[in-house]
């Protein structure tokens, strides 16, 4: 984010940034068969964050995916909230917190102790795939983020330790102008447990209970939810370096449905230039589709038509060939290839839907940021490792 | 609201331990668990015991049928005089084709069902539900999904050829209709689908010009799935809501189809499925006992469409049905019960299986507990079988399996 107090005479100050992604893609093949190429203007977010007195600080993300990509994303084995092979578009109102960080001050020691409220991210699982490198969505996005609830998220820092513990509402939204329902309010949790043994290395281990997220009235299952990963972020030689290792769970149903992801992605960058790579296979739940790219909202019932894997690779280049009064402009290329596998019984087949059971997809695009790009979402107050969430971002 | 908040913050630490662990929490909304009992009356005396159950079992075999309709997925299931019409299910395409088709089956001397035509519905994605009137000459069809979803009446004059009477589109579709005789005239209770589930109700009286009677909403947590009607009553099976009866014309709380009456209402347990899925229901009438007590409610647990289900049969005593309650239950290991069929004189109960075929349970007498020892026959479709309906008809079962069609099926002691 850009830095840049309001007042040098005032304790408050305000940190602005934004981005946008032109994104022409191609994926073959898509639902249906053959392929589909999209232009689309994706991830278009202004972040802002005003730091007050009292160590109290409010951090909103405004995200117009709602008016860029009503239809979603075209990105192939991605799913959630309605779209399937499709990303969803976020809610304009992609966070909206307010953190009182350190509150007890010099009492408690080196001890920091933070409470956040408003809606954002649960403390669970790794950053939003928003401010990582790679363009593309992962397929695991909702077995590995909870976003946008209402949550209350209390955390304790000391030392290398911070712990996390939230409390926010199940449902997931439907639609970008969609808000949490707050009369469900604390009917599901999460705890996340980090540690940074030396500078540079993150760990986590997180878990949730989720209370029906994908029925707003409370009639859908319930999820138990796990994710352990290692991030490095830092520099090796003198080439900025970044890698995630990541394994998530989600089992639904009391058990009765198992999906499990693992991904690994890394950037390495060298002036201007910046190679990265993901490797992920997750699975995912293949449900009625009422249409190429949608799936039947509101559900009727707790059945699924099977489970499939996704195994893709994703490599891409970006550049930097425009700094200047804060605005960088990027341009990119990415491409990924992706095999998909029925897991288990079931009537789905991979083939009858796609064409077969493989497929590549590329991106051309350029990156648009103003003062710094998105900052690591999901982690807020005494949770963040400094007290600039700037300082911490993905690369 | 504060003071919890602290609360929670202070036990971060232990909190985030415990998760670690993997530790489950208790589910903080179910339903079953938290609703507060309505009283009831005195327990009724226990009626005199029946005679015995066929404890020796049923023997079910199959005779005929089968592997009969390959190119698309096979949904509900009537069986009326020398015909059967069978439903097809369009939640995922097979070979291409949507659940557009109603199969109509001439039964032949020894009851096997032979093809004899099939309907296309033009902008029907599913065919949900099938009936025919006590008296053969309407069949009723639900569908579901695409553009013409809605109520489809037919003229049977010639039961090989259903002539189209009238029909009604409902934008979310009908997941059953169920016919109910009132007061001299004939109804449809059907099950609008979310988002804006009702119980809707049709005058199809004169079956070339459907009229609407009345629409109940019905709580949105997956909304209505099917509806009993019987003696001026229907029970309508509501899913996360439970059962909810209502007069339509039995007198005690002057209901009538146009305005439906609330009578009560009950939240089945979850069990091990972990929400009450209340999905179907048969009310029992025990011509041994003479007593209308029973209420037997499918639950529709979480499955894999072909290959996997779950869900019990729970056993609702209804004797008192201002204050019903839940005194039974069967499980079947590996298996989630669908739709029901009784054959009452026998005191036996059917029901569709899912991936367990067909099972046959013993009703008779007082049911308490544990009916796992009540089950007395059962029969699957071959290796891949995933069992839809089940209905009683001609001496014979027959059975839709949404892989393999329909099936003739024989009930030997």
């Amino acid at each position: 984010m850009a830095a840049g107090p309001l007042s040098s005479q005032q304790p408050i100050s305000a940190h602005v940034a934004a981005q946008a992604v032109g994104a022409l893609t191609r994926v073959d093949p898509v639902p249906g068969g053959g392929d589909l190429t999209e232009f689309r203007v994706v991830q278009p977010a202004i972040m802002a964050r005003v730091d007050g007195p009292a160590r109290l600080s409010l951090l909103t993300t405004l995200d117009f995916e709602g008016a860029t990509i009503s239809e979603g994303e075209l990105t192939a084995g991605t799913w959630g909230e309605g779209f399937i092979d499709r990303r969803h578009p976020h809610t304009y109102v992609h966070e909206l917190l307010l953190s009182g960080d350190d509150l007890l001050g010099r009492t408690d020691g080196p001890t920091r102790l933070s409470l956040t409220a408003g809606k954002g991210f649960a403390p669970f699982g790794t950053d939003d795939p928003m401010s990582r490198p790679v363009l593309r969505y992962p397929v695991n996005h909702h077995l590995a983020q909870i976003l946008e609830r209402a949550v209350a998220i209390g955390a304790v820092n000391r030392g290398a330790l911070t712990a996390e513990f939230g409390l926010f509402n199940g449902d997931e939204p439907e639609q970008p102008d969609q808000w949490p329902m707050i009369e469900r309010f604390g009917d599901s949790w999460s705890a996340r447990l980090t540690g940074r043994p030396v500078r540079g290395l993150e760990l986590q281990a997180s878990r949730a209970h989720v209370h029906s997220p994908e029925n707003r009235a409370g009639a859908g299952p319930d999820q138990e939810k796990w994710s352990v990963s290692g991030r490095w972020e830092g520099p090796i030689g003198a080439h900025p370096v970044y890698g995630l290792v990541e394994w998530a769970h989600t089992s639904e149903a009391d058990g009765f449905f198992e999906f499990s992801s693992l991904l690994a992605e890394g950037a390495w960058s060298t002036g201007p230039h910046r190679l990265y790579y993901r490797f992920e296979r997750t699975e995912r739940a293949e449900e009625e589709r009422v249409s190429r790219f949608r799936t039947l909202r509101p559900h009727q019932e707790n059945s699924i038509l099977g489970i499939t894997r996704w195994t893709i690779h994703t490599a891409g280049w970006s550049a930097v060939l425009l700094d200047r009064s804060r605005v960088t402009v990027a341009p990119l290329v990415e491409v990924s290839y992706g095999r998909v596998a029925e897991v288990g019984g079931g009537l789905f087949d991979v083939v009858s839907t796609y064409g077969r059971d493989y497929f590549w997809s590329w991106t051309l695009g350029f990156r648009l940021e103003y003062g710094g790009g998105p900052h690591r979402m999901g982690r807020y107050g005494a949770a963040l490792e400094g007290t600039m969430p700037h300082e911490h971002r993905g690369m | 609201m504060t003071a919890r908040r602290l609360w929670w913050t202070g036990v971060i630490v232990a909190m985030a331990a415990l998760a670690a662990c993997g530790d489950q929490g208790p589910d903080p909304v179910d339903p079953g668990a938290g609703a507060p009992e309505p009283p009831g009356p005195p327990d009724p005396p226990e009626p005199p015991e029946p005679p015995s159950p066929p404890t020796d079992g049923l023997a079910l075999s199959i005779t005929g049928g089968g592997h009969n309709v390959t190119e698309r997925f096979t949904s509900d299931l009537w069986v009326h005089g020398e015909y059967a019409y069978t439903g097809t299910w369009g939640g995922f395409e097979r070979e291409g084709n949507p659940g557009n088709a109603l199969k109509i089956w001439r039964l032949e001397a020894g009851g096997a069902p032979t093809l004899a035509d099939s309907l296309i519905l033009p902008g029907v994605g599913t065919v949900s539900d099938v009936e025919v009137s006590a008296d053969g000459s309407v069949l009723m069809l639900s569908t579901e999904r695409d553009t013409r979803a809605g109520l489809y009446l037919y003229d049977l004059a010639d039961p090989a050829r259903p002539a189209l009477l009238d029909s009604v589109h409902v934008a979310e579709g009908l997941h059953t209709a169920t016919l109910g005789e009132i007061a001299g005239r004939r109804y449809a209770f059907t099950a609008r689908n979310p988002g804006q589930p009702a119980l809707t109700i049709f005058d199809v009286t004169d079956p070339s010009d459907i009229v609407l009677a009345a629409s109940v909403p019905i709580p949105p947590t997956y909304g209505i799935h099917d509806t009993y009607v019987r003696d001026g009553l229907a029970f309508v099976f509501a899913w996360d809501a439970g059962v909810i009866v209502y007069d339509v014309g039995n007198g005690i709380r002057a209901g009538s189809p146009e305005s439906p009456v609330e009578v009560s209402r009950l939240v089945t347990s979850a069990g091990a499925v972990g929400s009450p899925s209340v999905h179907n229901g048969w009310w029992f009438h025990n011509p041994v006992t003479h007593e209308a007590r029973y209420l037997f409610i499918g639950q529709e647990g979480p499955g894999s469409i072909g290959a996997s289900s779950s869900g019990d049969i729970h056993v609702v005593d209804v004797s008192d049905l201002a204050h019903p309650r839940e005194v039974a239950r069967f499980h079947l290991d590996g298996a989630g019960t669908h739709n029901f069929w009784m054959d009452e004189d026998a005191q036996v109960l059917y029901a569709a299986y899912y991936n367990g075929g067909v099972i046959a349970l013993d009703v008779s007498g007082t049911l308490s507990g544990d009916l796992s020892s009540r089950l007395i026959g059962q029969v699957r479709f071959g290796d891949e079988t995933f069992t839809w309906g089940v209905m009683l008809a001609n001496g014979f079962l027959y059975a839709s399996d949404m892989l393999s069609g329909l099936w003739q099926v024989a009930v030997e002691p």
